[in-house]
């Protein structure tokens, strides 16, 4: 199991609703600082709810999280705000806001939270897009990026605020695997760099054998295996295995799992 | 009879639940767009004033002909029945007054809902169901204050605006019609117009359109945040929003005519 020294996000016993069905059961789990921790599992599985309760796009119904020690889930909006500063999020379809430009989506976090100069924020933004390879495609409005570009300025828009704390959603989904490869190399880069905590919601094994240093593995809204990747893949759980051999779900009729199933006799 | 008393009762429900999702939209919006400057937490002007002009100036060609034609239509009508008492005359007289009180408001908000609320719901639909909004949020923006307060500025500005400008391009409407097609001397369309109006014409008709642009926003911006799913989700949410809108202004016009009546 993971070293649970100098942790930076501490989840306990997250409980999750969307309306009357429960979407996360009892997660808990602990990041530690400066790590790739990599949230894994299939569609369905509780992994994005995880992650937007994390940002605070949802507020559990029980359970708590705790950034750098302070209590997210029971922050009062305005002291979510300032705790949100430190964190940055890209998102599975990039999100940019499409009627302003790149260099604009990048530089807006910096013009609503600060007072610096306009020519201090143009070169922020600069740097920031360097950093991602988007150096000179500021003026470009979202629409005309291609996916890879689209993701990359999503990430560049999340450390405008030079957060402590990065999450990708899906950072891979929708994009060829050498764009897809790329954007692995970036989330390792920026880690790398500035020592940057980050949170990665996938369900892409490639990508996960790149860059995670803790996997922890959820299903059906619980976590059902969590380590580095080596001990995850050493897991005997059979949704572990099955996840990993890329096996499909037993088809009906005539297989006797399902007969199993059924009739609830192992 | 249980499952009729069930349905009311969800029914009730859910129009409560809309109305505390509608009243906390309203309350951030004046709280945005009031305390907030106050405090020193700033006003996107620039983003109200390009709305005003989306709003309000690129609204003025389609209204501005509307107007002018359902302007006509009021004199030739009125000519229909006045004809008969030799009263052509107060052709000015009925022209006007529906005008200033009536049509050119009503049309005016029409046309803008058309326009412009169906925009803004599918603008904020589609940037919800894009997560454009989370982001938002997760930058520590708000969407109330990002959005909507701007937007709802320059409605409630524009729709009045645009009011004046459809009044006196209705007016003018009838005057040709009566003028050229009935052969009303200009003279006295003109003197029975003056005649006709009085102030409070003006100050109804205004107030009335105020009180559209608002519900024309508000209806857009809680349509398009109530949108679920993909595509099919915000078409769903702006033709409902039109629908709304169209109501809640003929509700809101009807409010208004029966208080000035006992006024």
């Amino acid at each position: 199991m993971n070293d649970l020294t100098d942790p930076i996000i501490v989840v306990e016993d997250l409980v999750a609703k969307y309306g009357d069905r429960t979407v996360l059961d009892g997660v808990s789990f602990t990041v530690r600082r400066g790590e790739i921790f990599v949230i894994l599992g299939g569609s369905g599985s509780g992994k994005t709810t995880v992650l937007r309760n994390l940002v605070g796009l949802m507020r559990p119904v029980s359970g708590r999280i705790l950034i750098n020690g302070e209590d997210f889930t029971s922050m009062s909006e305005q002291e979510r705000i300032e705790l949100r500063k430190k964190m940055g999020m890209s998102f599975q379809e990039s999100a940019l806001l499409t009627s302003i430009s790149v260099g604009d989506n990048v530089a807006l976090p910096v013009r609503e939270h600060t007072k610096l100069e306009a020519s201090t924020i143009d070169i922020m933004t600069k740097i920031k897009l360097e950093l991602v390879g988007l150096g000179g495609f500021e003026n470009y409005l979202p629409s005309e990026l291609s996916g890879g570009m689209k993701k990359r300025a999503g990430i560049a828009r999340a450390m405008a605020m030079d957060p402590e704390i990065i999450f990708y959603d899906e950072p891979s989904a929708g994009l060829d695997p050498i764009v897809a490869a790329g954007i692995d190399a970036l989330i390792r880069k920026m880690r790398e760099t500035f020592s940057l905590t980050s949170v990665v919601v996938t369900h892409a094994m490639e990508s996960v054998r790149l860059i995670a240093d803790t996997v922890c593995m959820l299903d059906g809204g619980r976590v059902i295996a969590i380590g580095t990747l080596d001990e995850i893949e050493g897991s005997d759980h059979p949704y572990v295995q099955q996840f990993l051999a890329r096996r499909p779900d037993a088809e009906e009729g005539g297989d006797s799992s399902y007969a199993r199933s059924l009739t609830g006799v192992d | 009879m249980i499952a009729l008393a069930g349905r009311i009762g969800r029914w009730t429900l859910n129009a409560l639940a809309a109305g505390a999702r509608v009243s906390v939209l309203m309350v951030d919006t004046v709280f945005w767009l009031v305390v907030a400057p106050i405090r020193g937490k700033g006003l996107r002007t620039r983003s109200a004033v390009e709305s005003f002009v989306e709003f309000g100036v690129r609204s003025l060609p389609i209204v501005g002909m509307i107007c002018f034609l359902v302007g006509v239509i009021l004199a030739l009508q009125s000519s229909y029945t006045l004809e008969k008492w030799g009263a052509n005359r107060f052709i000015a007289t009925l022209v006007a007054v529906s005008a200033l009180r009536e049509m050119a408001p009503l049309m005016t908000a029409i046309l803008i809902t058309g326009r412009c609320g169906s925009a803004i719901t599918a603008e904020i639909a589609t940037m919800k169901v894009s997560e454009e909004v989370d982001a938002l949020e997760v930058m520590g923006l708000n969407p109330v204050k990002y959005l909507v307060a701007p937007k709802f500025l320059a409605m409630a500005l524009a729709v009045p605006c645009v009011t004046v400008i459809a009044m006196f391009i209705m007016v003018l409407g009838g005057f040709l019609a009566s003028v050229v097609v009935v052969g009303v001397p200009a003279s006295i369309y003109i003197d029975e117009t003056i005649r006709a109006l009085v102030e409070k014409d003006l100050v109804i008709g205004l107030t009335k359109s105020a009180f559209f642009g608002i519900a024309i926003c508000w209806v857009g911006v809680y349509r398009g945040f109530q949108v679920e799913g993909g595509a099919e989700g915000v078409g769903r949410q702006t033709t409902s929003s039109v629908v709304t809108s169209i109501f809640l202004i003929i509700i809101i016009d009807l409010i208004f005519t029966v208080l000035f009546y006992f006024l």
